[in-house]
């Protein structure tokens, strides 16, 4: 009996302490699953809101919740080239293909990036500008000693564009367990398949994550022309060269003088 | 009024587009131009893709030229068999050109190939052009008669052989030079998104000696035809054409052009080769200048896949 009743308390204790590891969930969802791009496009904005759900177990520790909503686009290989004089022209020398890299970055957080984690765990989910991963080719032709270089300018020219982003701060908490944030969509923002995933934190551990699917696509006569120009080409560039003929046309027949 | 452009994937300030339609409409019409060499830069300045600002241009020369074909055609200013004979050689350099386009492109130097062309091309042309009409002007201006311009009817391009005779310009020449300026110029035209009109009339003038009268509508018909290929080989291998862009362009142009014919009326000669000249040469300095000068950002992306979505 003795032996019974301490295996059923070790596994009400079990159950507890496994209980109180996966205390914490986390529910989120996005205002719009889709972003159109109609012929009135100037970009737009997406909100990311939340809650961290607690179970009654959950033990109240100091560190408070740290939320990271990350937005990836469509990955991309992107080539990265530096001018450098030549016979005393400005020209594109070196080159540097990074491979699989996000066409679109956005890290909202609630404090800056290196607060909330080891640097492995924020690089495993890729969790800031400085984490993303930008593979290379394997024969690139970049020494070692300049990779850093590019890859700095790669994010830089990204940042400036308003493709890549990381706003530390960004994550507004309306409760204790509520949360929102305000993601930006730039105008010249990749069409395709986008993953919104949140993470919570906590004193730099991962407690628990989520992840939404986006998709930015182009509609109606955007969707049209673009589908036309790429899978319809010879039709498309008919089109166009007849549009040509006819508009100089009708000026010719509208503005005629003589 | 922003409008977003399907294929450039930007939006533009539709206005914005429209006045440079309209600008370089306006200047074509008062110089006779197309002026592809004005308009390709300008989008290239104002942020639109370089590939896709030189195949729009080609789709809009070819609404430009067509008002003024027509207006050629019933005056019977044009000599169709030269014609024929450029545009057919046109269309083979227009061709390569699209080849080229593509390779520079992935390799990354489509920018500088087309900033060096505009340099040597532009620079070349506007200092003969400056030349010749400064000499015009200062011969007026000392009361001098202009020299009545008959050169000899023949220099070492009538020694060449295979000749041809063409009736409507009152022509016997040989086939080579024809065919090497005709695919000269359909060749840089589609690396360069300009109509070439600018060189096609001196070299026809001079080098041929092609009548005066016949000279500009043959040249404009070779314009169209070669440009509607280039676009429509752009569409094709590219796919940088943005119909959007090309219609703003389009109806900017053909109104602006209008206006700048009026006021070309008012304006002597010699004075608009002048400014032409001036305008020429500008473009290919602003060219020069970011070549030579060190760029603020040495670095610059592209997007190599994942573009067909």
């Amino acid at each position: 009996m003795r032996g019974r009743a301490l295996a059923a308390c070790l596994l009400v204790l079990w159950l507890a302490g496994a209980g109180s590891a996966r205390s914490e969930a986390l529910v989120a969802a996005l205002s719009s699953d889709r972003v159109r791009i109609e012929s009135n496009f100037t970009g737009t904005e997406i909100v990311v809101f939340g809650e961290i759900v607690r179970d009654f177990a959950t033990v109240a520790r100091a560190d408070p919740y740290d939320i990271a909503v990350i937005v990836t686009g469509p990955e991309q290989d992107v080539t990265t080239r530096r001018k450098q004089r030549f016979l005393g022209l400005w020209v594109n020398r070196d080159a540097e293909t990074f491979i699989g890299v996000p066409g679109f970055y956005a890290a909202h957080v609630t404090r800056p990036v290196g607060d909330l984690a080891q640097r492995n765990t924020l690089e495993r989910f890729q969790i800031g500008l400085h984490n993303i991963s930008l593979r290379v080719l394997e024969d690139s032709p970049v020494p070692i000693s300049e990779r850093f270089d590019f890859r700095n300018a790669f994010l830089r020219l990204l940042i400036r564009n308003g493709l890549y982003s990381e706003r530390a701060g960004s994550v507004e908490f309306l409760s204790d367990s509520l949360f929102r944030t305000t993601i930006p969509i730039p105008s010249n923002v990749p069409v395709g398949a986008y993953k919104v995933r949140t993470y919570l934190l906590r004193g730099g551990a991962l407690l628990a994550s989520q992840e939404n699917d986006l998709t930015i696509a182009k509609t109606g006569f955007e969707q049209l022309t673009y589908t036309a120009a790429y899978k319809y080409s010879a039709i498309y560039g008919a089109v166009a060269v007849f549009l040509a003929l006819f508009t100089g046309w009708l000026a010719g027949v509208i503005f005629r003088r003589d | 009024m922003q409008i977003y452009l399907p294929i450039a994937e930007l939006p533009v300030n539709m206005f914005t587009v429209f006045g440079m339609g309209g600008a370089v409409g306006f200047l074509s019409g008062l110089f006779g131009i197309g002026g592809g060499f004005l308009l390709t830069p300008l989008l290239i300045f104002s942020g639109i893709p370089p590939a896709v600002s030189v195949a729009t241009v080609t789709t809009q020369i070819v609404a430009s030229s067509a008002s003024g074909v027509l207006a050629y055609w019933r005056r019977k200013a044009i000599d169709f068999k030269l014609a024929g004979l450029l545009l057919a050689a046109g269309i083979v350099g227009s061709g390569i050109g699209v080849w080229l386009f593509d390779i520079l492109r992935k390799l990354g130097q489509l920018d500088l190939v087309i900033s060096l062309s505009y340099v040597t091309f532009l620079g070349t042309i506007g200092v003969l052009m400056l030349m010749e009409s400064m000499r015009a002007i200062a011969r007026r201006r000392s009361g001098a008669n202009a020299p009545v311009r008959l050169p000899g009817r023949h220099n070492w391009v009538h020694g060449l052989p295979l000749k041809m005779r063409f009736r409507q310009s009152r022509l016997y020449v040989s086939v080579i030079p024809i065919i090497f300026l005709g695919s000269t110029i359909g060749f840089l035209g589609t690396v360069l998104g300009i109509g070439g009109g600018f060189m096609m009339v001196p070299a026809l003038i001079y080098i041929l000696r092609v009548p005066t009268n016949i000279v500009i509508g043959t040249s404009l018909l070779q314009i169209l035809v070669t440009m509607a290929a280039a676009s429509f080989l752009h569409a094709v291998s590219t796919q940088s054409v943005d119909i959007v862009l090309a219609l703003i362009l389009m109806v900017g142009g053909v109104i602006g052009a209008q206006f700048g014919a009026r006021t070309g009326q008012k304006l002597r000669g010699d004075q608009l080769r002048l400014l032409l000249a001036l305008l020429v040469l500008a473009v290919g300095v602003r060219f020069a200048v970011g070549l030579l000068i060190m760029p603020e950002e040495l670095y610059s992306y592209s997007v190599i896949s994942g573009l067909m979505r």
